[in-house]
């Protein structure tokens, strides 16, 4: 599985490699916990707020800190599954924040050395971007539009709970901005 | 710290562009094919759900009662005042029930002199909500009824007092119920005892409006709403709820359903209504108004 690399595999590579398919696996089963609370039948009635988009928090804060923690396809197939389930359009929500992942990694390296306020900042003009553009796109098409008010709502919320998806990804899930040392293994592999 | 990777980053970064959009192509023309031909990705989207929800139900239904059991925890705090109110109207119902029993007796004597027989074929499917739609801009929920139990996509869907939606999207072991207060939902229904008719709409509020009513003079506040079983869709007479104006002076219905807890509902089989062939019809209104002209356009040329 592993490219031939010049130097020799050691214990440690093979450790870190086995704990970045873990913290896949992890990433996995957050999303699918995340998807799940958005499903119980808790209540029926339409309400006047929405709750924020945890899962798309985890995956922006996961692809800031680390990158080969949350891979294309793996994103892509969460995010399919996340439409499916939660009676979105298939597939242009997903590809529209895959997108601003991927923007995220590439800027990864800038936003590890900056502080937390400018990692924020981009965040959030992410998510607002996105929506916008999801909705322009909707509209193109003459898709039937989820209520502006309660959409700015979520985006809302979705922003603003972004310090404390960051905070748990940080303390319960150990998903910290790498060292020079974790780089070995992980860095440029898909 | 970039010198280290800048070997392996020659050849995987062009690879990982290909690769983002390769994906991105998969998941627009993925779109894009919903955009084209909606049903058939309605039905995989059934498929996969019904895949997967299901698995989820024995952590579901404990983390659900759990938090039931503590909201309604909060309510048992003012349970003294409560039981007041409840005496209170049980001596109301008991007056009630009288006259309930009384025109019982007298229908069931009605019903006998005229030889009714009361259609046997109307008789329903309790299934159990698996989910809700996950999402504050749908109202639906989930059932864990399916084509399996033989359900067929359009039938009326009630919880024990009032019709709650329809059934739209089924699959083997799991359907999904289009409530009245969706944004798509729309109903036509009859207005009692001035038996206008009009359309229920559904506008992801609690209330949803009453459209279409041919004279809004002879509807006031507090008329019963029953379904009218026009175009088919639904047997006539289900209970829907009843009339209210908002402050803006539109009318609304107030739904009989208990909407706040939808735990139990019942499908009522229904083969009197034209069976749907098409899901495009109930999935996107817009594709069946395209459908129903093109069938007109069809006939009239026979």
């Amino acid at each position: 599985m592993m490219p031939q690399k010049p130097r020799a595999p050691s214990r440690m590579n093979e450790y870190q490699t086995s704990r970045v398919w873990f913290m896949r696996l992890c990433f996995v089963i957050l999303a699918l916990t995340t998807l799940f609370m958005h499903l119980l039948p808790l209540s029926t009635l339409p309400s006047a707020w929405a709750m924020p988009d945890l899962l798309l928090g985890f995956a922006f804060a996961w692809s800031v800190r680390r990158p080969d923690f949350v891979p294309v396809i793996l994103l892509a197939a969460v995010l399919l599954l996340s439409d499916l389930l939660l009676q979105r359009p298939p597939g242009l929500w997903a590809v529209l924040i895959l997108l601003c992942c991927e923007n995220l990694k590439l800027r990864a390296q800038s936003l590890r050395a900056a502080n937390f306020v400018i990692e924020w900042t981009s965040v959030a003009a992410l998510i607002f971007g996105a929506m916008v553009i999801y909705r322009l796109i909707m509209a193109i098409l003459l898709i039937e539009q989820p209520s502006l008010g309660l959409h700015l709502i979520q985006t809302a919320m979705t922003i603003l709970s972004y310090p404390a998806v960051v905070f748990i990804t940080h303390a319960f899930m150990g998903v910290r901005k790498s060292v020079p040392g974790d780089l070995e293994t992980s860095g440029g592999r898909l | 710290m970039a010198n280290n990777r800048s070997n392996s980053q020659d050849y995987t970064v062009p690879l990982r562009q290909l690769l983002l959009v390769v994906v991105s192509l998969v998941l627009i023309s993925v779109f894009l094919v919903w955009r084209i031909d909606s049903p058939r990705v309605e039905r995989f989207r059934a498929q996969v759900t019904d895949r997967i929800v299901p698995n989820f139900d024995w952590v579901m239904a404990p983390v659900t009662g759990t938090i039931n059991l503590f909201r309604d925890y909060q309510s048992y705090q003012r349970i003294a005042e409560q039981n007041q109110e409840l005496r209170r109207e049980l001596r109301k119902m008991q007056s009630w029930k009288e006259a309930a029993l009384q025109l019982e007796q007298e229908n069931a004597r009605l019903l006998d002199l005229n030889h009714v027989r009361l259609d046997p074929r109307l008789t329903f499917i309790t299934g159990v909500v698996l989910a809700d739609s996950g999402s504050p801009f749908r109202q639906s929920v989930l059932l864990n009824v399916g084509a399996r139990d033989g359900l067929v996509d359009g039938w009326a869907t009630m919880d024990g007092i009032g019709l709650v939606g329809r059934i739209s999207g089924v699959a083997q072991n799991t359907s999904r119920v289009i409530l009245l207060t969706d944004a798509s939902s729309r109903i036509p229904a009859t207005i009692q005892p001035s038996g206008q008719r009009a359309i229920i709409a559904g506008d992801n509020t609690a209330a949803p409006p009453l459209d279409f009513i041919e004279n809004p003079d002879l509807v006031r506040p507090g008329d019963r709403v029953v379904s009218s079983g026009d175009g088919g869709v639904f047997p006539a007479g289900l209970v829907i709820g009843q009339v209210a104006a908002d402050p803006g002076g539109r009318l609304r219905v107030r739904l009989a359903a208990d909407y706040e807890r939808l735990e139990f509902l019942r499908v009522l089989r229904s083969y009197t209504a034209e069976p749907v062939t098409n899901t495009a019809q109930i999935l996107a209104p817009g594709l069946a108004a395209n459908d129903a002209t093109e069938t007109a356009g069809t006939v009239a040329d026979e």
